[in-house]
């Protein structure tokens, strides 16, 4: 029966196959030989922008750049955070990466994986310029190891011709506030829209803001760094307040996203929303105009004015082949005219953090952001950035369940310390 | 070359020459480096705590101990076996009635065949996106519900953590009866038609002749569509996190969601991996089980 058992197509199809497994192999090891010859050269940028208009920007900002070539990676968010400490702790990392400030970075900078960029911060570097606090989140154990280049603002978003309808004037304290929510209330609207069906965070926008009216930046950030009790007294007054909120929140916000919950907002279905102003790439062009924003009241005049203002941008990493031109590259990227183009291009309200930067063409919108946070006294990030993404799942848990039963807080509040607790310690 | 070597031991010709088993290791080897050694090192992940930087720290059982006091575990393992019960027993049951409805040539059975096996060939994530409209507040099915005056039962599907897991049960179904019909389909077909016909004349029953004739022929069936049933419930991922994540408040969280959450989203990858070896060890009991004793019933 195979009394020729090496046919000449067999021989072939044998060959392809021993071809095939030789390019598994490369796939299996490639990227310590393949790019190891051009990694002196070829600086690699890896970025988490995947969304179109950002990633069509920073493909600009990066083709602008030519001092040495770059290969731009994009990769989608899930993925670029679970592989991240993959990237860095490999033999040949790509240089610079996207991130955020905050508490991962400087727990990344903790294990040695970041380079020390803090040449770019004094003298004549790219960063020299920036603020004090801007310093201060990019500082871990003394040196700098983050770039930032944008950052936005969060406040209550509505629209200005509904409230002139509604005949409802912007609140300045609470007691006025909790007024507006009522008047919008008896006129048939949600006052409050508050997507967290699939974005069950969007929930912490208000607990962060409550905890920084009523407690201050200080105690914020000690409580998410587990320095406080989420069962404790002060969380209970913040509590008691979010609680004072619930009715007036959009009960079907329970099944939207944060996008979703902008439709109401932008229908004049629902009157305000506390979110980022990432909001504006969500409303459709003829509502932007339309679109205004106020600080969420202040609660206790005593406590100094906090806001939360996230921060993006980058890192290098310690083991980069090129480390000199990895910091080029990042001063390039700080640099004002890099910043410019970027936020332009990537039609976001984000805010440069350049102060080179001309924003007098900006939005009025985003000028009223920048007024917004150079009158505050001290900046938060966001829950997650200021903790983990693994503390922001149980205040996810407890904050939408407090939502659906919010007579059950002391329980609540227990259950979530003792899983804050879990996570903390571990 | 081998061949011309061959001659001598002609008679021996038929086993498989050498460098047929050369060209078999490569592919072996790359089924065990891609495959079995990955999942070979989840064991062992599962004994440690990892966060995917320098060196796994041994632990021992801690992770497994950990894994049973954890309260979202032991909801996730619940509604695991909601899930099994839930997904199986509807998909099965609906697969097989629609198969033996649509099994007669009739007019027109093609087109309901091809209508019921079409949600099959969108992925589960489309499923769960499509269905997530259909259960949004204002959606298909609380309208539907509104026009016929049955306002009462409206409610937000998804975002109540009493109706989550079933809401998505539901989308899975609906995608997973199309595959066990055409399935059963295939097996009414080898089934001998006359044994049908004599039973009719002895005066049997439609349901005598099903339970009693038919359903007896189709054990082979019954196995593949056992065990890709319990391997699809096992490993059902993609419709939950298209729809819920898991939420509310892990209300509708799986053993596959929860991995994943812990593996990806916290890289606490030696826990991960432990909820990964439960995931395998539930898959193996229940497949082994299944087959032994359908083995023995063949025997018998």
């Amino acid at each position: 029966m195979v009394s020729v058992p090496l046919s000449r197509r067999g021989f072939l199809a044998g060959i392809g196959g021993v071809g095939m497994a030789s390019l598994l192999g490369a796939c299996a090891t490639g990227s310590d030989d393949s790019s190891a010859g051009a990694a002196s050269t070829t600086l690699t940028l890896q970025s988490s922008l995947s969304d179109p208009d950002p990633k069509a920007a920073l493909t600009k900002v990066v083709e602008g750049y030519s001092k040495t070539p770059v290969t731009l990676n994009t990769i989608a968010i899930e993925t670029f955070r679970a592989q991240l400490p993959t990237y860095l702790n490999s033999g040949n990392p790509p240089d610079v990466l996207t991130w955020y400030a905050g508490s991962v970075a400087r727990d990344y900078a903790g294990k040695g994986f970041l380079l020390d960029v803090s040449d770019l911060w004094t003298g004549n570097g790219a960063c020299a310029g920036f603020s004090d606090a801007l310093k201060e989140l990019s500082t871990a154990d003394g040196k700098q190891i983050f770039v930032p280049t944008n950052y936005y603002w969060w406040g209550v978003f509505y629209r200005k011709s509904a409230f002139q309808e509604w005949g409802v004037q912007v609140p300045t304290t609470w007691d006025e506030f909790i007024a507006v929510c009522k008047t919008i209330k008896s006129k048939g609207v949600a006052p409050i829209s508050m997507g967290t069906g699939s974005t069950p965070w969007v929930a912490s926008g208000w607990f962060d803001y409550l905890n920084l009216r009523i407690n201050g930046a200080e105690f914020h950030r000690d409580l998410l760094a587990g320095k406080h009790a989420f069962d404790g007294p002060e969380v209970k007054t913040v509590m008691d307040h979010y609680r004072q909120l619930v009715e007036y929140i959009d009960p079907k916000g329970r099944s939207y996203s944060w996008q979703d919950a902008v439709t109401p907002l932008t229908a004049k279905k629902a009157g305000m929303y506390l979110i980022g102003a990432f909001i504006t790439s969500g409303v459709p062009s003829d509502a932007v105009d339309d679109l205004d924003f106020f600080r969420v009241p202040i609660i206790d005049p005593s406590v100094p004015v906090a806001e939360e203002a996230p921060t993006d941008g980058y890192f290098a990493s310690a083991k980069s082949k090129n480390p000199e031109g990895a910091k080029e590259l990042l001063s390039y990227l700080a640099s004002a005219p890099a910043q410019q183009q970027f936020i332009q291009l990537a039609k976001s309200s984000n805010l440069p953090t350049s102060q080179q930067v001309d924003t007098t063409t900006f939005a009025p919108l985003v000028q009223k952001g920048i007024k917004l946070l150079n009158e505050s006294k001290a900046i938060t990030q966001f829950f997650n950035r200021d903790s983990s993404d693994e503390l922001q799942t149980t205040a996810d848990t407890a904050l939408t369940k407090f939502l659906d039963k919010p007579g059950d807080v002391n329980k609540i509040l227990a259950e979530w310390q003792a899983s804050a607790k879990k996570v903390l310690g571990s | 070359m081998t061949a011309l070597a061959a001659p001598p031991r002609k008679k021996r010709l038929r086993a498989v020459p050498k460098v047929v088993w050369f060209f078999l290791l490569i592919p072996a080897a790359v089924e065990i480096g891609m495959v079995f050694w990955p999942a070979v090192n989840s064991f062992y992940l599962s004994l440690t705590e990892w966060n995917g930087l320098g060196a796994a720290k041994p632990v021992g059982l801690d992770n497994f101990k950990n894994l049973f006091a954890d309260d979202i575990f032991r909801g996730a393992l619940w509604n695991n076996v909601i899930w099994a019960i839930g997904f199986g027993g509807l998909s099965v049951l609906g697969g097989l009635a629609l198969a033996v409805a649509l099994n007669r040539p009739r007019r027109g059975v093609g087109l309901y065949r091809s209508a019921i096996y079409l949600p099959m060939v969108f992925s589960l994530a489309v499923t769960g996106l499509f269905w997530r409209v259909q259960y949004q507040p204002d959606g298909t099915i609380n309208t539907l519900l509104g026009a016929v005056g049955l306002e009462s039962v409206e409610k937000q599907w998804l975002a109540n953590p009493d109706t989550a897991l079933y809401a998505v049960l539901i989308a899975a179904v609906w995608r997973q009866v199309g595959y066990v019909m055409v399935l059963y389909l295939a097996g009414l077909k080898s089934t001998d038609p006359t044994l049908d016909d004599a039973a009719a004349t002895d005066g049997a029953g439609p349901w005598q002749r099903f339970r009693y004739v038919t359903w007896p022929q189709l054990r082979g069936v019954n196995t593949v569509v056992f065990a890709v049933t319990v391997i699809d419930s096992l490993r059902t991922f993609d419709i939950v996190w298209a729809m819920t994540q898991g939420g509310p408040y892990h209300s509708s969280e799986l053993l596959s969601t929860y991995m994943f959450q812990q593996g990806f989203t916290f890289l606490n990858l030696g826990y991960a991996s432990a909820i990964a070896v439960v995931i395998f060890a539930l898959a193996l009991i229940f497949i082994i089980t299944y087959l032994v004793r359908a083995t023995k019933e063949e025997v018998a």
